[in-house]
């Protein structure tokens, strides 16, 4: 079959334009902007019909033409048609571009295309747009910048995990995240760190080598790849070099970070009024539950004094022993961070021949963190090259290596990290004056002083290094095999190597339960093999119509391979690694694998440039899924109107573009487990030294993709020759076969099967609106993008699914719903916290609405939506005289956020000693009080279950970038040499309006985070504001 | 370049053969951490493999790693401790406030089936055990089994001396192991008085198989004195001090001299310690298997746990002058006062000790006038003597109950099992309150509509 479609390619490029001709005309077309060559453009005769060729790839061009010829037409889509008159046998023309929306070449799956072509939905973010971010990784720095594209980081850590949502959540077991894709090769882009909360896999690309990223959007355009485009597809290009001399390219930048934000909680004054009221509160209660036969308490009083005292003996142990309580005054929440410089070097170098071109750069990153302890270093390199062979095949390579080192620090939940010192009491001083040393720190009273492990103690006793050595790259050759076929091959490698190497001391020990040292030493290695081989043909057919094809296989194979050790009883804190432990108390190794074999197919038509056909397929095959369900198909088309090129419109002074565009298609969710369908035993489980086997996982011979089916409808406007444009898409993806973990009764020894059940949608609008509004010497642009999303989950057989306090799935809801008990306040008669019992019929109808202290009678109902109903961002851009300066605001809104914190830092003193944000002051004291805050009483968890108490609104907008710069003049500069100079002042998080009362609405807390669990805070620390200043040097 | 041409077709052709050919083979890919269930249990070394499995996941935290007896006695012992723990699944026993969605209780659920599963996978090939080692390895997942569900039906079952345990509901019951999820998953809830009969059923069997080769493992005398154990939870005196005499008059375990060496901390270093003499069954906990979460809970920051429960000074109190077993219960370096038992982090779970069933078979013949194996005041004797108390000449079954409740402290969630038994009240619950049975769990309930909640969720 492909040898035939071959011949017929082959076939199709034979067709010219042979007609008897008396004289030849030859020349060059190119750009007017960089001179450089421009294939595929049309020649034709005016006033003669059917005399007509193209530019070849040299931009060349030869036509014979009647001697009557008087006047040559030169059209190109995306340029400014330009006539000329004959006047010799040569003529050579430059072409003007129309505008730089439409010229623009778009990289799409396995080939480019120009933007006006394109049916399909993509966004594009230009290395201007990032290039410098004084942040860690690429998605930061797109953050607010492409409409559909919700990138929300965890928390404020450095090179942690980032959720990158593409038109919504379009799964809740498998994978949520894009496909990502470098120059053509699919890389590994899950998370390989082997705590529970996530890194960001993409921290080991110097974003400052990327020229562009497209985001495929829509199925038209991703649906070319699969069974893994179901959240869309990220492709990210790297730079390229240019003929011409060599360009070198410095930049430095210098600077530091802070927290965005800070929370406010109790002072001395404050801590030890509100634990008085709660041994008070608490004494109450001892006396009402005693047993009555055999009562403990004669009277309340007794029992409040017995309290009391219990409380009291516990200021003097959490004040260092002293009974001067009000002493000290210590502001933990300040302790947890620090003063946080970073430093960013940039070199590259780019250049070539007409043969040969390059791109070398490289890159030194350095940032602190603002928790203490936290810092993440980069090291990059990149070669990117393409040659010439032959006059008909060029070959490159695109070659990536880096080093990155993660000082990370503890997750969310452990009482390691920094930011749970807030639980500390404002009465324990910060240096414990019986030992001199920073509080809790052994020896001495550590064991229970202060409340909890103070995760201070870590910074100096502990630490988490993570190594990655990651070589990403791909070689190529590219053959013209005939007139407008290309055949393509490429072998692409990413290439991970993971160390991660920590150590807890001596000191640690309430955080570690060992008396003389943890450590683990953990190494992962995943390799990623890509072999890509593709025909493209490009042709026109007489003037009017055009077609480009691509006919591919791709095969992929993936191997982790890790292990681990873990030791204890080291001889000193001097000694770190596994080496000198005297018992390694843990370990494994562990490998896994998963190959895809794929098959595809795109053609895109054009009918005079106005009326625009495509349709793509794909077929996969993984090893992922059983061999009852191992192949998967996807085919998409899409259909396009350029409306403005329609002689009616064609000349209207106002409308330059007018863009009908519908597409449909299917794409694939793929990534689950490597082993899913299988039924599994496990040899771990063994006891007392003896091997043991146990049953693992349930067999699924059934399991299949999960597809998602997505129609998308869209319009382009351009004004004013396209100084405004304006971009409108609806879009639904119905999800089906969604990959679920189901419950299933756990008396078969098991809580969850992957099993293909389920249904739901996503369906939204995106609005883009970009403008030039001054052009000139004072210019100034701007763009604004806007996205709606609902989703919905239609069916998952009536189960509720969900984990942690409040995030579930249910049917007719969005993924990780609020849905739990709702708070109804403060009884004012006796300070019990209250819940609405919303009592439901058979139907799920609520029929009983009164207020009840029992918690257990308060039953479940929605609370709210984790995921923003609307994201954006909007971008100035503005020069004048030497000067630049662009910001972006970006906004995220109609969503909630869970403290689940708040059971212990805003339960008004009634679960455990920590220290209570300062809204916990309004507690209820007294018969008839009016408030949210209930009565505190200590260890009785009044009010302090999981419930709507602790959900709060977390829209918000905030001032993501701002770069001011200024390019020192030219006559001064070409003194000393120097073609271009730019000194710029960054700034990151600058500022921040929200109603959200924690550190950050920017969170998912690390630990936890998951397609489900959205929008949880939990002692997550906040975004970091940073400003840096630095310069830029061109040669 | 007509060579050139060739060439290419070669790389084209290659490449095309390569993913097409490499199709099959690349996309049958074999686990290398696990293996495929089918090929999991062929052989009798098979079939011990997955015993042992069975053991491991009865040392899961919340089933015998501790917490299935932590669990009750936080439920019940609010005049003996002081709870000051931030995990609200917990603290939420402690104020005996349980709701439905519980993660302690679904987990402890869940663990619990899944010592049931693997045991069913034991006993659902013994054909592939030789007949010299098939009765042993009957009687041990019969052991597993049985305690698991004598225990599901005490903490999810009403007491058995409150109604009727043939019409009160316990848990399902599974039999099979599971190999697939189809209609008979969704299992109903059997009787209280089914669960107890099953439980004895496996129990009694073990007894019969296990053989009497002391281990760790468990062996026909674990049966026998857990066989006892839930006699005496039932009220059925007699059988109870036989099963007791059985383990007893065996002289296969003896007191420890000291009542502190019961609990041993070596050098205080946490380290395995094998099982004492006294111990009949235990949990095993080493550095790399297994977990103590008693000590997590009980034991201070001084020892690696979170110290999260400490001792009211009047549960001290009720001991006489010289009992040598306030031995356990000291104040930590921060003064608070704790309990001791279980401060090696890589200590054993004690499930069942010999002191208990002298203490069972006294309390049975006591109330029946009997002295099967020994009298009454024989047995306390045997317990108070090496307390350093001196004899008693006659015993009553108050004195009986409360050598008991001392002895026992903190042990086997007794502060709650016994104060069912003995129609006491917990705080200020009766002691057939529903607030004392646990909820079949959320998540549970949820995946399987043939249950029915407990009374009061």
């Amino acid at each position: 079959m492909k040898k035939h479609l071959l011949t017929i390619l082959l076939l199709c490029t034979c067709i010219t334009f042979g007609f008897a001709q008396n004289r030849v005309i030859t020349g060059k077309v190119t750009d007017q902007k960089d001179g450089s060559p421009l294939p595929g453009v049309s020649v034709t005769v005016k006033g003669v019909t059917g005399v007509g060729t193209q530019t070849d790839i040299n931009g060349s061009y030869k036509l014979s033409v009647p001697a009557t010829a008087k006047i040559l037409t030169f059209s190109f889509l995306g340029f400014k048609r330009a006539e000329l008159a004959v006047t010799g046998s040569v003529l050579n023309v430059q072409l003007e571009s129309d505008s730089k929306q439409l010229t623009e070449v778009v990289v799409v799956g396995y080939g480019t295309q120009q933007r006006q072509a394109i049916t399909g939905s993509i966004a594009t973010v230009s290395s201007k747009e990032i290039q410098n971010t004084p942040v860690t990784t690429l998605e930061q720095a797109i953050q607010g910048k492409a409409a559909g594209v919700n990138i929300q980081a965890n928390n404020g850590k450095l090179g942690q995990g980032i959720k990158i949502s593409i038109r919504g959540n379009a799964s809740i077991t498998a994978g949520n995240q894009p496909l990502v894709v470098v120059d053509g090769i699919v890389i590994t882009s899950s998370d390989i760190s082997t705590t529970s909360a996530a890194t960001d896999p993409l921290a080991d690309i110097n974003f400052n080598d990327v020229e562009s990223v497209q985001i495929l959007k829509d199925a038209s355009a991703s649906a070319i790849y699969g069974a893994r485009a179901s959240n869309g597809v990220l492709l990210i290009t790297t730079k390229k070099g240019k003929a011409g001399d060599a360009k070198v390219n410095f930049t430095a930048q210098w600077g530091t970070s802070n927290p965005s934000r800070h929370r406010k909680f109790l002072n001395t004054t404050q801590w030890l009024a509100l634990f008085e009221r709660a041994a008070e509160g608490a004494g109450k209660q001892d006396f009402l539950n005693q047993d009555p036969d055999n009562p403990d308490y004669a009277t309340v009083e007794d029992a409040i004094a017995d309290e009391k005292s219990f409380v009291e003996s516990r200021f003097t142990r959490y004040s260092a022993g002293s009974t001067d309580w009000s002493k000290t005054n210590t502001d933990w929440e300040k302790q947890a961070f620090q003063h946080a410089p970073q430093q960013q070097y940039d070199l590259n170098v780019s250049g070539g021949s007409e043969k040969t071109t390059y791109y070398i750069g490289g890159q030194y990153l350095d940032q602190t963190g603002i928790l203490k302890g936290n810092n993440f270093t980069r090291a990059s390199g990149r070669l990117n090259l393409t040659t010439k062979l032959y006059k008909n095949l060029d070959v490159g390579m695109n070659f990536n290596f880096t080093h990155s080192l993660n000082k990370r620090v503890d997750n969310d939940n452990s009482f390691g990290t920094p930011l749970q010192v807030v639980a500390l009491s404002p009465v324990t001083p910060i240096i414990d004056p019986r030992s001199g040393l920073l509080s809790g720190t052994p020896p001495g009273a550590s064991s229970n002083y202060p409340v909890y492990y103070n995760p201070l103690i870590n910074v100096d006793n502990a630490y988490f290094h993570t190594n990655i050595y990651r070589t990403l790259g791909n070689i190529y050759g590219n053959l013209q095999i005939a007139k407008g076929l290309t055949f393509r091959s490429e072998f692409g490698i990413d290439q991970t190597n993971q160390n991660e190497d920590n150590y807890s001391g001596t000191a640690t020990f309430r955080n570690t339960s060992q008396a003389n040292g943890f450590g683990e030493n953990t190494n992962t290695s995943i390799i990623h093999y890509t072999i890509n081989n593709y025909f493209s043909y490009k042709t026109l057919f007489g003037t009017d119509h055009s077609l480009d094809a691509t006919l591919g296989t791709s095969y992929e194979y993936n191997h982790y391979m890790g292990n681990d050790i873990q030791g204890t009883q080291f001889p000193s804190d001097a000694y770190k690694q596994i080496v000198s432990a005297a018992i390694k108390s843990g370990g494994y190794s562990s490998q896994s694998e998963y190959s895809f074999v794929s098959y595809f197919a795109r053609a895109n038509y054009a009918y005079k440039s106005k009326y625009l056909l495509s349709a793509s397929a794909r077929t996969d095959a993984s090893s992922r899924f059983s061999k009852n369900n191992r192949y998967g198909f996807y085919p998409a088309a899409s259909a396009g109107w350029v409306i403005s090129q329609e002689d009616f419109l064609k000349n209207s002074k106002y409308l330059s573009n007018l863009k009908l565009k519908v597409s449909y298609g299917l794409t694939g969710n793929a990534e689950i487990p490597n082993y899913a369908s299988l039924g599994l035993f496990s040899g771990d489980a063994g006891y007392n030294g003896v091997p043991g086997q146990r049953f693992y996982q349930l067999a699924n011979p059934n399991l299949k993709w999960e597809t998602t089916a997505q129609i998308d409808a869209g319009l382009e406007l351009g004004f004013f020759n396209n100084r405004l444009t304006a971009t409108f898409d609806y879009y639904r993806k119905n999800t089906r076969d969604l990959l679920l973990d189901v419950n299933v009764p756990q008396t078969l020894g098991i809580a969850t099967q992957t099993q293909n059940i389920g249904k739901l949608y996503n369906q939204g609008y995106e609005v883009t609106i970009s403008s030039d509004n001054f052009v000139g010497k004072f210019k100034w642009s701007t763009a604004f993008n806007i996205a709606y999303n609902k989703n919905v989950v239609t069916n998952v057989n009536k189960l509720i699914i969900g984990t942690n306090d409040l995030n579930r799935v249910i049917e007719g809801q969005p993924i990780g719903v609020f849905y739990g008990p709702e708070y109804a306040g403060v009884d004012p008669a006796n300070g019990d916290a209250l819940y609405w019992t919303n009592t439901h019929d058979a139907n799920g109808k609520v029929i009983d609405r009164t207020k009840t202290n029992d918690y257990n009678k308060a039953e479940s109902v929605v609370l709210g939506n984790p995921t923003p109903k609307f994201t954006g961002g909007i971008t100035n851009t503005l020069s004048y005289a030497g000067f630049d300066l662009a910001f972006t605001f970006q906004g995220s809104f109609g969503n909630k956020i869970f403290n689940s914190a708040g059971q212990y830092m805003s339960d008004n003193g009634s679960n455990g000693f920590d220290n209570q944000t300062l809204d916990q002051l309004a507690y209820w004291n007294k018969p008839g009080d009016i408030t949210d805050v209930p009565e505190p009483r200590l260890f009785y968890s009044n009010g302090a279950n999981a419930s709507s108490r602790y959900l709060s609104g977390g829209s918000y907008v905030r001032l993501k970038t701002v770069a001011l710069g200024y390019n020192i003049p030219k006559n001064i500069l070409s003194k000393i040499k120097i073609d271009r100079a730019r000194v710029f002042v960054n700034a990151y998080n600058l500022f921040l309006i929200t109603k959200y009362k924690g550190w950050d609405p920017e969170v998912n807390s690390d630990y936890q985070a998951s397609n489900i669990n959205l929008g949880v805070d939990f002692y997550s620390a906040p975004q970091p504001r940073t400003i840096t200043f630095g310069v830029n040097i061109g040669l | 370049m007509k060579r050139f041409t060739s060439y290419i077709k070669l790389i084209v052709g290659f490449g095309i053969v390569i993913t097409a050919g490499a199709c099959k083979k690349q996309l049958e890919l074999k686990p290398f951490d696990y293996i495929e269930s089918g090929e999991a249990i062929k052989t009798e070394k098979d079939v011990q493999s997955t015993l042992v499995g069975t053991y491991n996941r009865a040392g899961l935290s919340f089933v015998y790693g501790g917490d299935i007896f932590l669990m009750p006695d936080l439920m019940a012992s609010q005049s003996v401790i002081d709870w000051s723990g931030t995990y609200q699944e917990l603290t939420q026993m402690v104020s005996q406030q349980i709701p439905i969605n519980n993660a302690y209780v679904n987990t402890l659920w869940l663990d619990a089936y899944r010592i049931n599963n693997q045991a069913n996978n034991v006993l659902a090939n013994l054909d592939k055990v030789t007949a010299a080692n098939k009765n042993s390895v009957e009687g041990q997942a019969k052991f597993l089994r049985g305690l698991i569900y004598f225990d599901l039906a005490r903490l999810f079952g009403k007491s058995w001396n409150d109604g009727d345990p043939n019409t009160n509901l316990a848990v399902p019951i599974v039999l099979t192991p599971t190999t697939e999820v189809n209609s008979s998953s969704y299992p109903a809830r059997a009787t209280v008085a089914a669960v107890y009969a099953q439980a004895i059923s496996d129990l009694t069997d073990a007894e019969a198989k296990a053989g009497t080769s002391v281990s760790f493992y468990a062996n026909s005398y674990s049966a026998s004195a857990i066989l006892a154990r839930i006699y005496l939870q039932q009220g059925q005196y007699a059988k109870a001090a036989q099963e007791a005499t059985k383990v007893i008059s065996s002289g296969a375990y003896s007191l420890v001299a000291n009542y502190a060496d019961e609990f041993p901390f070596p050098n205080q270093n946490a380290a395995h310690v094998d099982n004492t003499s006294e111990d009949i069954f235990a949990i095993q906990v080493t550095a790399q298997q297994g977990i103590n979460d008693l000590n997590t809970f009980y034991g201070s920051a001084d020892y690696g746990g979170r110290g999260d429960i400490s001792l009211k000074s009047s549960f001290l109190n009720e001991f006489e002058e010289g009992d040598d077993r306030l031995s356990v219960y000291n104040e930590d370096s921060d003064g608070s006062l704790r309990v001791d038992k279980f401060d090696n982090l890589y200590g054993n779970v004690r499930v069942i000790r010999l002191a208990e069933l002298y203490l069972i078979r006294a309390e049975a013949n006591s109330r029946l006038g009997t002295s099967t194996g020994a009298t009454p005041v024989a047995d306390i004797n045997v317990i108070r003597n090496r307390a350093n108390l001196s004899s008693l000449t006659s015993v009553t079954l108050a004195q009986i109950l409360k050598e008991r409740r001392l002895e026992l402290a903190f042990e086997g969630g007794f502060f709650l099992h016994d104060a069912k038994r003995l129609k006491q009240n917990v705080a200020s619950l009766p002691y057939n309150s529903p607030k004392l049975v646990f909820p079949i769990p959320l998540q549970e309930m949820n995946a399987n509509k043939n249950l029915v909640q407990n009374e009061g969720y």
